[in-house]
């Protein structure tokens, strides 16, 4: 795979507006960005913050209100199918054909990235093994759990081996085991040179598996820098007489109450 | 094209695993034709009847039929199930062209029309219906079918992408009933009233069915059977130029 020389993301002033009837929603309002190649990278916030709008717009999703994106050194707006070919996606909710066998996805998305049939046929196989589903492999996707459609999401999105790898929200949703293996393929992909641009509700997620996080609310950045950083920071301005935790900086930066927030950020024991 | 022909198989591959999809769509232009045969065979006598060439009503019946199948596409809702479930957004976060997302699935409704068509062209001939102009009028016959599936697929694709909603896009698959009866669907364009011949004559279908009628009831009559083409031919390419736009601008 080759590496990212500079900075994987890059953002500057990024705004994505919508119009609403005759009124107009502003979702991300000048988001600056840099993360650099190698990183695990935590993007944090409540609902409605402008998270998945963010990754939307870095992955070539959804088009750009104002502001600069450039991803593995390329600009998004001007040449969105090189950076397609650059990056791994693996949104929200595990985008999968239910029809498909998890063995045809993945062949599919190979043939779809320039492999040729038997090329992809390898890469399938590799990948079914890394994810640990050789054995459901010829079985409906229909059928599989929730953990292991997120692996084989999670697969789907590394075929053609990006450089960056997009990761919204992968363990929604997954039970305390299945997140634990999503955290360790996370882990290993990072170690395998693919920066990863993850975003969670989960504060534990981030500050297991994050060299650095930004926290996101109303459409700003309004914290950064590196989990620790960020926590010992907290307890030096407010001299609190415990070590800060991430939810202390998380409720800090958003101007919440855990009251207020409940429901919103579930904080998990894995 | 590649991209189009690997996303084309894999929408054939899904026909093939939702049987269900596909049986209304030969059933029930099958009870249309049995319908509207047994309630007008004995006004039109094949023997006495201009029109019908020395066939049963049957034979004129028959490219209604086939029409009413090719406009059962399934692609379209297929599509919103893809939307819903996110798959589309992870065709799109691939380098591929975005004609082939939209072609793709075309491609694989024109091949599985081609299959239906033959079915219901070979029931007919099983129950006493010929093609007129031969094995190559059949083929043009099924070909003009399968482009007309493809047409509108298209269009209901535009809905789906528009509204990405099963049922804005199901509605929408109702704006063939009134297209299918403003034509000569149960007698010639000549025989018609004033009001519902210039209605049949600038709806596009019209063509369409006389081009396969043609086929079906005389030798080749290549005016008649080209202009069918033509209207496919113009209908598929605005089609697939708006699907490209929509998808172009999809967020």
């Amino acid at each position: 795979m080759d590496q990212v020389s500079g900075p994987a993301v890059e953002a500057a002033g990024l705004v994505k507006t919508y119009r609403s009837g005759k009124s107009t929603v502003e979702a991300v309002r000048g988001v600056d960005l840099r993360v650099d190649a190698g990183e695990v990278f935590g993007f944090l916030g409540p609902n409605g913050a402008g998270k998945s709008t963010t990754v939307r717009m870095l992955t070539t999703l959804l088009s750009i209100t104002a502001g600069s994106v450039r991803v593995a050194g390329i600009d998004v707006a001007a040449h969105p199918d090189a950076v397609r070919r650059r990056i791994g996606v693996a949104l929200q909710e595990a985008g999968l054909d239910n029809r498909q066998t998890g063995r045809e996805l993945l062949v599919l998305q190979g043939r779809l990235f320039d492999l040729s049939a038997g090329e992809a046929g390898e890469r399938a196989q590799e990948l079914l093994e890394l994810v640990e589903l050789t054995e459901a492999a010829d079985r409906s996707i229909k059928g599989y759990s929730g953990g292991m459609k997120r692996r084989l999401d999670l697969a789907s999105a590394l075929v053609h081996r990006p450089e960056v790898l997009f990761l919204d929200e992968p363990t929604t949703g997954l039970d305390p085991a299945s997140r634990l293996t999503v955290w360790d393929e996370v882990r290993r992909i990072n170690e395998s040179g693919t920066t990863v641009f993850l975003t969670t509700q989960y504060l534990e997620e981030a500050d297991q598996l994050c060299d650095r996080l930004a926290i996101i609310d109303a459409g700003l950045i309004v914290r950064e820098g590196t989990p620790s950083d960020l926590k010992a920071e907290l307890s030096d301005r407010l001299e609190l007489d415990r070590e800060a935790t991430l939810d202390d900086v998380f409720l800090d930066a958003t101007g919440r109450s855990r009251e207020r927030v409940a429901g919103e950020v579930k904080e998990v024991s894995a | 094209m590649t991209y189009a022909l690997v996303l084309g198989r894999r929408a054939l591959r899904e026909g093939i695993r939702t049987p269900e999809v596909i049986v209304p769509a030969l059933f029930i232009p099958l009870f249309f034709l049995v319908v509207n045969v047994g309630q007008a065979a004995r006004i039109f006598p094949g023997s006495t009847t201009a029109f019908l060439h020395g066939q049963g009503y049957g034979a004129f019946q028959l490219p209604s039929s086939m029409l009413l199948a090719a406009s059962f596409g399934s692609a379209a809702l297929f599509l919103v199930e893809e939307i819903e479930g996110g798959y589309f957004d992870k065709l799109r976060a691939t380098p591929v062209s975005r004609a082939a997302i939209v072609l793709g699935r075309l491609l694989a409704e024109g091949v599985k029309s081609l299959l239906i068509a033959s079915v219901i062209v070979l029931l007919g001939l099983a129950f006493g219906i010929t093609i007129a102009s031969g094995v190559l009028g059949f083929f043009l016959l099924i070909l003009l079918t399968a482009g007309w599936a493809i047409v509108y697929s298209g269009f209901m694709q535009i809905v789906a992408l528009k509204t990405r909603s099963a049922a804005a896009t199901n509605s929408a698959g109702l704006v063939f009933f009134p297209l299918l009866f403003l034509t000569p669907n149960f007698v010639p364009r000549n025989l018609l009233t004033r009001p519902m011949e210039i209605a049949a004559t600038i709806n596009p279908v019209t063509y369409v069915m006389e081009g396969m009628r043609s086929l079906v009831l005389e030798r080749f009559h290549w005016e008649t059977i080209g202009l069918g083409f033509l209207v496919v031919a113009v209908a598929g390419v605005i089609m697939l130029a708006l699907s490209v736009r929509v998808i172009n601008s999809y967020d």
